[in-house]
Order: C-alpha cells, then sequence, then structure tokens
C-alpha cells in the first residue's frame, strides 16, 4: 500500500547565509500493508512528524521516492497533491484541526464538498458515519461546544467521510485524558477491523503504539529496531 | 466544489466580519458612486449642449450649397439614398407688405415649393399646407405684427424692452385674405400692383425664443410674375433680386452624417448637424475620459481597503487554509473563494453606488436648476430643461467594470498570498 525507498531529508536551520544542515531524514526505507496498523513511535525531534508530511505530501523529500498504492507521489505537483490526498488519505490531528465557525456536521461534510457531492448524498453519507463514532446527539454543536474526545471522533469522522484507504493519525490522543484516550484506540481498532482502514500512527505514547500490527521507532532520522512483537 | 458550496462558504466568511466588510462595501460604494456622479455631470453636460444643438434647427436639415455659385444638380442629389426632400426656398431682396384691413406688415416673402415642404415635414401650429397658387403659410408670429398704424407709433415710442408686444391681429388667420404689394428697400411707397392671397396655414413656433417669424411662404410658380413687376417699377433689368437656399431633409437623424459625407464627395459645400454634433462629441469624449480618470482614482483609493480586508481574512484564516489543503482542497480552489470575496465586495459595492448614483443624478438634476435660478435671481432659469448629471447605461457598464475589476485585482494578492501558505506552518497554529 505504502513503500518507502531512501527517503533522505534534510532541513536548513539558523540565519540566511549561516545556515546550518540538520538531516532529519536518514536513508528511510519501509513499506506498510494495507488493512494494518502501523505506529510510528520517536521522541520528539526523532522526525517522526517530517515523515508523515513527506508520505502525506505536505512536502517534498529531498531524496527517495514514496509509492501509494502504485502511484509515486514525489514528483506530483501541489494541486495533483491536493487531489491525490483528497482521494487517498485521511487525516486526525492532535489537536483536531477543526474549523470553528462549522458544526460537527458540517465540518465532517467538508471533503465531500471538496469533492462536489450533492449536498443530499453528503447528508445521508455524514449522518451514518456520525452514528458510527457516535455524535448523532451533537451533529449541530460547534467544536467549542464539544469535548475533547467528541472533537477527536469528528475530526476521525471527517478523516473518514470519503471513505480513504489510508488513515494518518498524528498523535491522535495527545490532548486527551486516559479514559477517553482509550476510547479513541478502541474506535481506532474498530474502524481498522470492520472497514479495513490502514492507519499510520505517529506518537511517542507506548499506550497508542501497542494497538498497532507493527511499531517502528525512529531515532534521530533513523528507523531502529522496534519491540520483539515488531518486525522492522 | 460546487459553485453553490463556494458561495456559502464565502458567505459565511462574510457574515463572520460583518462590520469589517460592511466598512470596505462602503469606501468601494463611494469610491464608484463618485466615479459614476462625476462622469454623469459630463454627460449631462453634453447632453444639454446636443438638445440646445438640435432645437436650434430642423435636425434632419442639410443645408448645402456649390462652391462656384453654379445651379445645384438636383436631380443628382435625388440619387442619394435616404434624401426625403430637397427644399428650395427663394428669398427676395424686397419688402412684403401685407394688408388686412386696417392693419399691415412690412416682412420677408419666401418662394417655395410646398409639395417638397411638406415632404420635408414642415411643421404648422394650425391649418393645412396650401394648394392652389393664391394660398400662403404664414410664420408663427404674423398674426401679433400686424399692427394699425397707431399700434406701430405706440411701440415706436415705447421705451421699455421687455414690454409685452402691443396689440397685433388676435384672432386665426386661416382663411383670411391679406393684399400683398411689393416695397424696394430703397424707396418709400410700395409699387402699385397689389395680390390677394388666402393664408391657409400657420408655421409652428420656433423653437427658439427670440426668434420671431414673420415670414410668408409663397409659391414658387410666383417668381417670375413677381420680377416683371419689379422690373418694370424700377427699370431694374436683370436685377439680383432673388438669392436661394437649398436644404435637404434625411428621412431620418441618423442617416445625416451619411449622407453628408455623399454630399461632399459630390463636391458640394454641405453643413449639417451632424458635424456640429461631431464636434461637440470629440470634446466631449476627451471630457468624459478626464472625468473617468479622475472618479477611477477614488476607486483606487478604496481597493487599497479591499486589499487590507483580504490580507486580513487570509492572515486570520492562515489555520483554517492549512487544514483545508491538508484534507485535499487544491490552490486553485482556496485562490478562487479569496477572489469571489474580493468580487462579492466589488459587486454589492457596484450595485450600491449605481443605486445612489441615480437618487444623487435625480436629485442634482431637481434642486441645482432651482438654486442656480435662485442664486442668479432668473426666474425663467428654473423652466430651463438643463441636465447637469446624465446617467446613461454605458456609464454604468464602464463604472461597474472599473470597480469590480479594481475590487478583484485588489484582492488577487492576498488570495495568492492564501495559496502559499505552508500548510505544516498552518497546522502548528495556535488556536
Amino acid at each position: 500500500m505504502i513503500q518507502i525507498q531512501n527517503v533522505n531529508h534534510t532541513f536548513l536551520i539558523g540565519k540566511k547565509g549561516k545556515e546550518k544542515k540538520v538531516p532529519v531524514l536518514k536513508e528511510l526505507s519501509f513499506e506498510v500493508e494495507k488493512g494494518e496498523i502501523v505506529a510510528i513511535v520517536g521522541k520528539s525531534g526523532s522526525g517522526k512528524s517530517t515523515l508523515l508530511h513527506t508520505i502525506a505530501g505536505f512536502m517534498s523529500p529531498e531524496q527517495g521516492s514514496i509509492i501509494v498504492n502504485g502511484q509515486e507521489t514525489v514528483h506530483l505537483n501541489e494541486t495533483e497533491r491536493a487531489k491525490f490526498r483528497l482521494n487517498n488519505f485521511g487525516f486526525i490531528f492532535q489537536n483536531f484541526q477543526l474549523m470553528p465557525g462549522l458544526t460537527a456536521f458540517e465540518n465532517i461534510e467538508l471533503p465531500l464538498k471538496l469533492k462536489g457531492i450533492a449536498h443530499k448524498k453528503r447528508k445521508t453519507s455524514v449522518q451514518l458515519l456520525l452514528k458510527k463514532v457516535g455524535l448523532e446527539d451533537v451533529a449541530d454543536h460547534y467544536p467549542n461546544e464539544l469535548s475533547g474526545g467528541q472533537q477527536q471522533r469528528v475530526s476521525i469522522a471527517r478523516a473518514l467521510i470519503t471513505n480513504p484507504p489510508i488513515l494518518f493519525a498524528d498523535e491522535p490522543t495527545g490532548s486527551l485524558d486516559s479514559e477517553t484516550e482509550q476510547d479513541i484506540l478502541l474506535l481506532i481498532q474498530d474502524l481498522n477491523q470492520t472497514m479495513g482502514v490502514t492507519f499510520v500512527i505517529i506518537t511517542h505514547d507506548e499506550e497508542v503504539a501497542n494497538i498497532a500490527h507493527r511499531k517502528f521507532r525512529m531515532r534521530d532520522g533513523v528507523l531502529v529496531k522496534g519491540d520483539a512483537n515488531n518486525v522492522i | 466544489m460546487l459553485f453553490k458550496d463556494q458561495v456559502d462558504f464565502v458567505s459565511q466568511h462574510i457574515k463572520k466580519n460583518k462590520l469589517r466588510v460592511f466598512m470596505t462595501v462602503l469606501a468601494a460604494t463611494m469610491g464608484c458612486a463618485f466615479l459614476i456622479v462625476l462622469a454623469s455631470i459630463g454627460f449631462g453636460i453634453q447632453d444639454t449642449m446636443r438638445k440646445e444643438i438640435l432645437e436650434d434647427q430642423a435636425i434632419t436639415e442639410v443645408e448645402v450649397y456649390t462652391n462656384n455659385g453654379e445651379a445645384l444638380d438636383i436631380s443628382q442629389i435625388r440619387t442619394v439614398e435616404h434624401v426625403n426632400a430637397i427644399v428650395h426656398r427663394t428669398s427676395m431682396d424686397i419688402m412684403a407688405v401685407s394688408q388686412l384691413g386696417e392693419r399691415s406688415l412690412e416682412g420677408n416673402m419666401l418662394l417655395t415649393n410646398f409639395a417638397e415642404e411638406e415632404k420635408s415635414n414642415l411643421q404648422l401650429s394650425e391649418g393645412r399646407m396650401p394648394t392652389k397658387e393664391n394660398e400662403i403659410v404664414v410664420g408663427y408670429q404674423f398674426a401679433e405684427n400686424l399692427l394699425t398704424d397707431a399700434e406701430r407709433k405706440e411701440m415706436e415710442q415705447s421705451t421699455e424692452e421687455d414690454a409685452e408686444p402691443i396689440g397685433g391681429y388676435k384672432e386665426s388667420l386661416i382663411g383670411k385674405t391679406i393684399s400683398m404689394s411689393m416695397q424696394s428697400y430703397e424707396m418709400d411707397e410700395a409699387f402699385p400692383e397689389k395680390w390677394d392671397f388666402t393664408i391657409v396655414g400657420v408655421t409652428e413656433k420656433p423653437a427658439r425664443d427670440w426668434f420671431v417669424d414673420t415670414n410668408m411662404l409663397v409659391d414658387e410658380s410666383w417668381k417670375d410674375k413677381f420680377q416683371e413687376v419689379y422690373e418694370a417699377n424700377t427699370g431694374n433689368e436683370n436685377p439680383d433680386l432673388f438669392y436661394s437656399s437649398t436644404k435637404i431633409y434625411t428621412s431620418s437623424l441618423e442617416h445625416v452624417k451619411s449622407v453628408t459625407e455623399e454630399l461632399k464627395e459630390m463636391g458640394y459645400s454641405v453643413y449639417s448637424v451632424s458635424e456640429q454634433l461631431e464636434q461637440l462629441d470629440v470634446f466631449f469624449m476627451a471630457f468624459k475620459i478626464g472625468l473617468i480618470f479622475v472618479g477611477t482614482i477614488a476607486v483606487l483609493i478604496a481597493s487599497i481597503g479591499i486589499f487590507n480586508t483580504m490580507t486580513m481574512a487570509v492572515t486570520e484564516r492562515t489555520r483554517e487554509i492549512g487544514v483545508m489543503k491538508a484534507i485535499g482542497a487544491s490552490p486553485k480552489l482556496i485562490q478562487r473563494l479569496f477572489l469571489m470575496e474580493s468580487a462579492w465586495i466589488g459587486i454589492i459595492g457596484t450595485v450600491l453606488a449605481v443605486i445612489i448614483s441615480y437618487a444623487v443624478s435625480f436629485l442634482a438634476n431637481w434642486i441645482l436648476p432651482m438654486v442656480v435660478g435662485a442664486a442668479l435671481g432668473e426666474d425663467e432659469f428654473q423652466d430651463l430643461s438643463m441636465t447637469f448629471s446624465l446617467i446613461p447605461w454605458q456609464l454604468v457598464v464602464i463604472a461597474s467594470v472599473i470597480s469590480i475589476s479594481v475590487a478583484m485585482i485588489s484582492g488577487w494578492r492576498p488570495a495568492r498570498k492564501a495559496t502559499k501558505i505552508d500548510v505544516i506552518q498552518a497546522l502548528r497554529q495556535e488556536l
């Protein structure tokens, strides 16, 4: 499903003219299979977020190849990447990244609007998904009227609404208490099993990483061996 | 994204920042209204002057002369397309003394062809066109200038300039028979020959208030008879008694220009209203362009407001734009949404400006003549149909195009900025 081959990336840090080169991704190569949950674990600054950003197409790596669903994404232009993301990816962010001016319903509906789906069809899809993530009663609420857990559920529903084959989760429980965290993790596992969605989870939390079928550990831009049950 | 959804999206954002958008629309409205009202003065004055010119003379009239004093080739002129009538009027260098009972009038006599006059659309205030040789048409002021000797004396003594006309013939002249004799300017007495003419028509009131029409229009068949009498009384053979002018009437105003040009090509000297209007139009075209240019500066100042508003909108929504891009909104869509917002400001501003401009124009045309009249102390000024401000649809189109284009251009840079927002940076922004 996702093939990463020899990906390298360097950041330039410091004043203009006196920039320092800091390598963040070094010769990364790994694969993600369809239907699995993969966790990329690492401390802050290990390069795990940069890795997610390159796979998601928010930025291009200096070197290497990223193939998603058989399509090389590194050389796509911005418009093509946006279209590719709309059709193949869903995103769950640590701080939910909901639109403050839109209700839960409208937030979930947004990707369908971007796809140009008609209102009637959108309504049915959103209502079904609201039921699935347990948010039917708060459909008309704005993000600031929802709890952290509810906001993350809206965010998950928004990521799922277009039925993308791959879902990226960047610290999905980072802003939640431990009880809510469990709910969200159970929901991710449920969606993986019932809908066959592939999850790539970026986290520094071992508990979150434990729901993954495979774990990759990152340190200073390289993948190192993980736990006994993980394959690297 | 469907167009309806794009509109919803834009209107949602506008609603969120009502006051700011309102102030920007207000600035755009003021700029555009200033442009329209300013240019409308040019259109208004031009319209007034055009009317003045057109009132001065028959609008379908083309005066034609030969360059070398030769006679006109009427049959050649007739071949020109859209020539409706050729009126060949001959004046006489002699006074025509008309007598009706005790009353008399020393006026001019014009020899003409009534069939052509009718085709040229000669308007009568009463009566009909002559059909017989001894039937004539007289000028509008003919009756009021038919004075008795006593009246004439009284009038000569009157010193007041604006004095009301004294006496004059009060009844309708239609059907009345006048006795006409000719009198040379060099002689004190009229020639003994007298002719009786029946008045069957009176011409329309001249367009200009100061013009007094006391002419007699007589059929051209009388020309030889008059000449004979003149020669017999003065002993002057082959006198320079007659001089004529030829006026061509086109079927409508739009053909005046083409007829004028064709006659010029034939080698005639031509004068028509189209010549005068053309010069006027060239001057006013330059004048109006100048006014529109000055007005556009106001629109440009307003556009600074639009630029600021849109830049603020983009800065405020950086995170939202980042999220939209992350979940798959293309840069083109982001750009379009922001351009639609600035276009919306431009369109609403323009619509309001057009409404306001029409109101201002209406008020100006209503109040200004009164104010100017009062200031000059002339009551008549109020009655003048003077247009101070005129907004034709062309001006509305020009102003709308300028205003909406300027609004979109000023929104273009912020919109481009929005497309350049880095997703990663935007997502890192604090909520």
